[in-house]
């Protein structure tokens, strides 16, 4: 395997971090969703999103900088003022900072979900209503749907 | 490298097979989470039980069939009526083959977990050996050595 290929491995393999780890996120997000959930469940289910977060965080960090550098490798002629080259790196920032205010606001949610644990373990419409609060659901999901276009960007290459 | 010299008409397929894959991916780490999580957390055994299965069934099932029902396609189009593949194509099916035997069992100790209230440690040991399958695949895809 030669250099190419070798950054091609570890490119991919933040693909599949940031894409598997948005996955798990979405997964235990949907689960915490459910209307009789307890305090206690939903900072289980957040707790465990954070392992998907540190995957996600690997992953961006990976896709970005040996992606970069597959630019200048490949043997293509590929440039950094390509269109679709742009597009991505933006799509990408764009989709972790909305990624890490959604996480914010999850954070928040799954503090008041451990006040509420330690004092009536009940399902509460307060907590419901935060753990589907649309902004953070926008945010987060919204950032999902910018890396699976992402993804697409890396296939298509449109003008390339 | 094929990535860059494919034919348009693979682009599709790729995409889907892709896509497939990492959110396979993902509900196989959800599923290996959620159960290594249940032995820690006896008290909410049943809750990710629950989750297990049901990532499982709306997780590992569609994506596996999207992710193997596209990369037929791409080898309908590259390697026609039967021809030769290389070995990273064969890796590829190892881990679909056998591994749909894996995903398979997974699913039906899934089932069993939700009946018994708990998350069977088979569960988490069988999703994080196909996490491993799932990655030598993606590094004999993308290597392609």
């Amino acid at each position: 395997m030669d250099l190419y290929e070798w950054l091609l491995v570890f490119h991919v393999t933040g693909a599949f971090l940031m894409l598997g780890g948005g996955t798990v996120a979405a997964t235990l997000n949907l689960a915490a969703a459910r209307r009789d959930r307890k305090p206690s469940e939903v900072v289980l289910l957040f707790g465990l999103i954070r392992i998907a977060v540190v995957a996600l965080t690997i992953g961006a960090i990976l896709a970005f900088v040996f992606g970069l550098w597959l630019v200048h490798q490949a043997p293509f002629n590929y440039s950094y003022t390509e269109g679709w080259v742009i597009a991505a790196i933006i799509l990408l920032i764009v989709s972790s900072v909305m990624g890490a205010v959604g996480g914010r606001r999850d954070e928040r949610t799954a503090r008041f979900a451990q006040e509420l644990a330690a004092t009536n373990d009940e399902p509460s419409a307060e907590l419901l209503g935060r753990v589907r609060d649309p902004a953070a659901l926008v945010l987060s999901y919204g950032s999902g749907v910018l890396l699976i276009a992402v993804l697409a960007l890396m296939i298509w290459k449109p003008g390339a | 490298m094929l990535a860059a010299l494919r034919p348009d008409s693979f682009d599709l397929p790729l995409f889907l097979h892709v896509f497939g894959a990492t959110v396979l991916f993902g509900a196989t780490g959800t599923i290996a989470i959620a159960g290594y999580a249940s032995r820690r957390s006896p008290d909410n055994s049943a809750l990710l039980a629950r989750v297990v299965a049901g990532t499982w069934l709306v997780g590992i099932l569609p994506s596996f069939i999207l992710m193997w029902a596209a990369a037929e396609w791409i080898l309908d189009k590259e390697f026609p009526d039967n021809a030769d593949t290389p070995g990273w194509v064969s890796v590829g099916f190892i881990v679909s083959e056998p591994g749909a035997l894996l995903l398979i069992a997974l699913g039906i100790l899934a089932w069993f977990s939700v009946r018994k209230g708990r998350v069977l440690l088979a569960v988490p040991i069988l999703a994080s050996i196909y996490l491993l399958a799932l990655a030598v695949a993606w590094f004999a895809m993308s290597g392609t050595p």
